[in-house]
Parts: structure tokens; C-alpha cells; sequence
């Protein structure tokens, strides 16, 4: 079989933040773009979890999702906080603010705790910036805003949806390396999975959004049913063509051998 | 500058005492993993991450409830009732899971790490299946347990108490949900740094694997909390 090559974790890490950006400053116009913004996210965030989670972590993939999206909501309410009188500065200051948890918190791993994997400092920073853009994307597609008292806190917080978006947006984050893995896992199935999971978030937080914006809503919505099917199609066809074979098995036969 | 004010240190110190407080938690709890699951290893079959933060977000719950309904209510109530809901909570998981380990699975409740428990006095090293790491939760595990989920759940009472003590001012209505969430996000922190700590798997106070790790995970936490509870008292200045 011929070695495929990996897309580098440079472009991704550029592909996430960028990503994840324009999609949040393009929320107050189209609040739609903050998933999609997110969905970039979580395809980065997928990934550098991938290559931490593959020297084994001890504790299973799901912690290291679930302290990305711990690091991620305290920088992103410190961020949209702090830069009150400034908010375009908001979301990097939070992205900045995450990187910088997630490189202490890698630092101690791996030389007090000495976890002893070499890409523990990077792939923590990474992993926590992206948790922050996760949340604010998919929060500010719910409030249609990224503005922390006037929108985020009273359609987001109050309401609890922010919730919803720190479990699932984890969820959307760790699942895709966690049901992939295996001596032959690859990048492009996760990477789809991702995609998917991120579609799938989306769908639902178009279900709030619904509740909190009304008819802009239904678009998210609509657009996440559509990509969650789309990336999970291709994640489907993905997984035919690495499988040897796909055979049906049938029912199973009524008498004992 | 606020944050050098001495009330403002000593809040930030609290944060940090409660993180410490949250991460010795999860070194208490027996916590079994996959093995556990399969009844190969002592302990309850779930992950760290999980129990932890399981029983300290129903600690929180319940020491949110105290202070919606007592406003007066000391920084010691507050505590203890998130003691009281998070012990409940993990006691009420081992003795269901207790009940699954020994009429479901049919396994003798046994430490592969003592040789006789440290409660009861009675022999473990016998009950052992070969090629196993024990099986079940025993006596010790289940009380220190208890106690574990208890000191979490008066972790996440303390953060939730300080914060609202900034917050509750400043956004009357919002308040609650703005330090909850916080505290959420401060408790997944501090349950995860441990859990790489143990490596996934202790079986609580008895195990030698203590007293190796809890030190340096602790300082870690103590770190890591102290950043949270700066982040956090700036973000108060941003509410104004």
C-alpha cells in the first residue's frame, strides 16, 4: 500500500484560526458563519488532538477534549470580557489568553508531571485556542453577536446553552480520533468525522439559535443537516475505501452449527 | 492596580486552594477505567475525568442551591453542602456499581494494593483472580471515595462562592450562570491535570501510587488554579 501524506499541522493550525476568525467577525452580519467558523475549529482541534492522543495518554482521548473546552471557555469569557470597550479585539485576545493557559498547562504535564510526550506543550496550546474558538463561534452563531454582556451572557449563558456548546463542542472535538483510532488510522477519515461532528453540533445549535434569533435560525439549522450529511458521506466512502472488504454477514442462522 | 489589593490576593489564593482541593479529589476516588469496567481492576469503570467531575458538578449544584436560597450563607455552608451533594452523588455510583460487581459479574470485592484492608482488617490478597488487578470496590476504596467526592465537591463550592461574591454585584440575574460556567471550566482543568498524573487508574488513599504523585500534582493545580482565579477577577473588571 502507498504511503499517504498527511496534510501538515501548520496548514490546519492556519485553517483553524483564520478559519474560525472570519467566520466569528462575520457573525454579527450572518450569524451562520460563527458555526462554520467553529466547524474550521474543530477540524484543527480533531487533528492536534490526534497527534497527541497517539502516544497514549493513560486516561483515554475524552480528557484531553474535555480540558480543552475547560482552557477554551475561560479564555473566550475572559477575552469578549476584558476588551469591553474595544470588542473586534475580543476573540483574539481569547485565542491569545488560551494559547497561553494551554502552553502552561503543557508545560507542567509534561515537566512536572513528566508525561513524557514531545509534543505535549504544542498540541495543548493548540487544542486550547481551539477549544476557545469553538465556543465562541458556536455562541455567537446562538446570539448572533460576539459581544459578552449584550448578547452572549443574556441569549447564551442565562438560557444555558452554553452548556450544550462545552459538551458537545468537546464531544465534536474528541470523538472523531477517539472512534477512529487503531494501528490504521488515517487523517483524511478523522478529518471528515470531524467535519461531521462539528455539521452535526451545528445542526443543533441552529435548534437554539432558533429559540434566541428566530428565523436566521432555521438557516444553521438547515446548513448543518446539509454539511453534517455531506461530511458524512464522505467519511462513509472513506471508510469503504480503506476497508480490505465489506461483506454482509446476513442474519444469524436460526439453528447451532 | 486591583489585583494587588489583599482581599483581591487572598481570593485568588482561595481559587488555588480550591483547585488543590479539587485535584486531591480525584486521587481519593477509586477510579478503575476500562479494566474496571471489564472487572479486572479494583475500582469503579469509568474514567478520572468522568467521576470527578460527575460528583463535583452535583457538588456544585447543590452548593449553588444553598447560596440561591441562603444569600447570607457563610463560605462554610456553601462548602459543605457541595461536600454533602458530591459525596451523595459518588456513593450513590459505587453502591449501584457495587451492586453490578457482585450480583451481575459475580466478583469478590478485593484490593490487588493491600494485603489486608486498612478498615476492616480482612484479607484481600486471596480474593484476588489471577491475572487480575483486583476486582470490585472494597471498603477502603468506597470511603475514600467518599471522602474524595466530598473534598471536590467543597472545591467547586469555593470557587462558585468567591465568584459570586465579584460577580453577583456587578450582573444581579446573570451572575449565577456566568460563575458556574466558570467553575465548570476551572473544575474540568483541575480533574484532568491528575488523572495525567495517575495515568488513569488509583485505587484511592491506600494506594502507593499516592503518595508518589500527589504532590506534584497538586502544585500543578495550585498553579494552574491561581492563572484561573486572576483571568477570573479580571473578567469582573470587564462587567462594570
Amino acid at each position: 500500500m502507498s504511503e499517504i501524506k498527511d496534510i501538515a499541522p501548520n496548514h490546519l493550525v492556519l485553517f483553524g484560526i483564520i478559519g474560525g476568525l472570519i467566520g466569528i467577525y462575520l457573525s454579527p452580519t450572518i450569524p451562520v458563519a460563527g458555526s462554520l467558523g467553529a466547524i474550521c475549529a474543530v477540524i484543527w482541534g480533531a487533528d492536534a488532538v490526534r497527534r497527541v492522543a497517539k502516544y497514549g495518554l493513560g486516561t483515554g482521548v475524552p480528557s484531553i477534549g474535555q480540558i480543552a473546552l475547560g482552557m477554551g471557555i475561560i479564555a473566550a469569557m475572559f477575552g469578549l470580557a476584558i476588551m469591553k470597550t474595544q470588542p473586534l479585539a475580543g476573540p483574539v485576545v481569547a485565542v491569545i489568553t488560551a494559547s497561553v493557559i494551554g502552553f502552561i498547562i503543557g508545560w507542567f504535564a509534561q515537566n512536572v508531571i513528566k508525561m513524557k510526550i514531545p509534543v505535549m506543550i504544542r498540541c495543548m496550546t493548540e487544542i486550547a485556542a481551539a477549544g476557545s474558538i469553538i465556543i465562541i463561534g458556536y455562541s455567537a452563531s446562538v446570539a448572533g453577536n460576539y459581544d459578552f454582556m449584550n448578547n452572549i451572557v443574556p441569549l447564551v449563558f442565562d438560557n444555558g446553552v452554553i452548556l450544550f456548546i462545552f459538551w458537545v463542542g468537546a464531544v465534536a472535538m474528541l470523538h472523531p480520533f477517539n472512534a477512529c483510532l487503531g494501528p490504521d488510522e488515517r487523517q483524511k477519515r478523522m478529518l471528515y468525522l470531524a467535519g461531521s461532528t462539528g455539521a452535526s453540533t451545528m445542526a443543533i445549535v441552529g435548534l437554539a439559535a432558533l429559540m434566541t434569533l428566530g428565523a436566521s435560525g432555521a438557516i444553521t439549522m438547515l446548513l448543518g443537516i446539509v454539511l453534517w450529511l455531506i461530511f458524512y458521506k464522505k467519511f462513509w466512502d472513506e471508510v469503504y475505501n480503506d476497508a480490505a472488504s465489506v461483506v454482509g454477514t446476513g442474519l444469524i442462522p436460526k439453528t447451532e452449527a | 492596580m486591583v489585583l494587588l489589593d489583599p482581599t483581591t490576593l487572598i481570593d485568588i489564593a482561595l481559587i488555588g486552594l480550591s483547585g488543590a482541593l479539587i485535584c486531591l479529589a480525584v486521587h481519593f476516588i477509586p477510579v478503575g477505567g476500562a479494566p474496571a469496567a471489564m472487572a479486572q481492576a479494583t475500582g469503579i469503570g469509568t474514567g478520572t475525568v468522568e467521576l470527578a467531575a460527575g460528583s463535583g458538578l452535583v457538588g456544585l449544584i447543590t452548593s449553588s442551591y444553598m447560596y440561591a436560597y441562603e444569600p447570607t450563607a457563610t463560605m462554610g455552608l456553601v462548602m459543605a453542602s457541595g461536600a454533602l451533594g458530591a459525596a451523595v452523588m459518588l456513593a450513590s455510583t459505587m453502591l449501584a456499581g457495587g451492586f453490578i460487581y457482585a450480583y451481575g459479574v459475580g466478583v469478590p470485592f478485593a484490593s490487588a494494593q493491600v494485603k489486608k484492608d486498612p478498615i476492616t482488617g480482612q484479607r484481600q490478597d486471596n480474593y484476588v483472580s489471577k491475572g487480575t488487578q483486583g476486582q470490585g470496590i472494597p471498603t477502603i476504596c468506597f470511603v475514600s471515595g467518599v471522602v474524595g467526592s466530598a473534598l471536590g465537591g467543597a472545591g467547586g463550592g469555593l470557587i462558585y462562592y468567591v465568584l459570586m461574591q465579584y460577580y453577583s454585584p456587578l450582573i444581579s440575574t446573570s451572575a449565577a450562570a456566568v460563575a458556574g460556567v466558570f467553575t465548570m471550566g476551572v473544575f474540568y482543568v483541575n480533574s484532568v491535570i491528575p488523572s495525567y498524573g495517575v495515568g488513569g487508574t488509583i485505587e484511592g488513599v491506600h494506594d502507593p501510587k499516592f503518595r508518589r504523585v500527589v504532590p506534584k500534582d497538586v502544585f500543578t493545580s495550585i498553579v494552574v488554579s491561581m492563572l484561573c482565579g486572576i483571568v477570573a477577577i479580571l473578567i469582573a473588571g470587564g462587567m462594570t
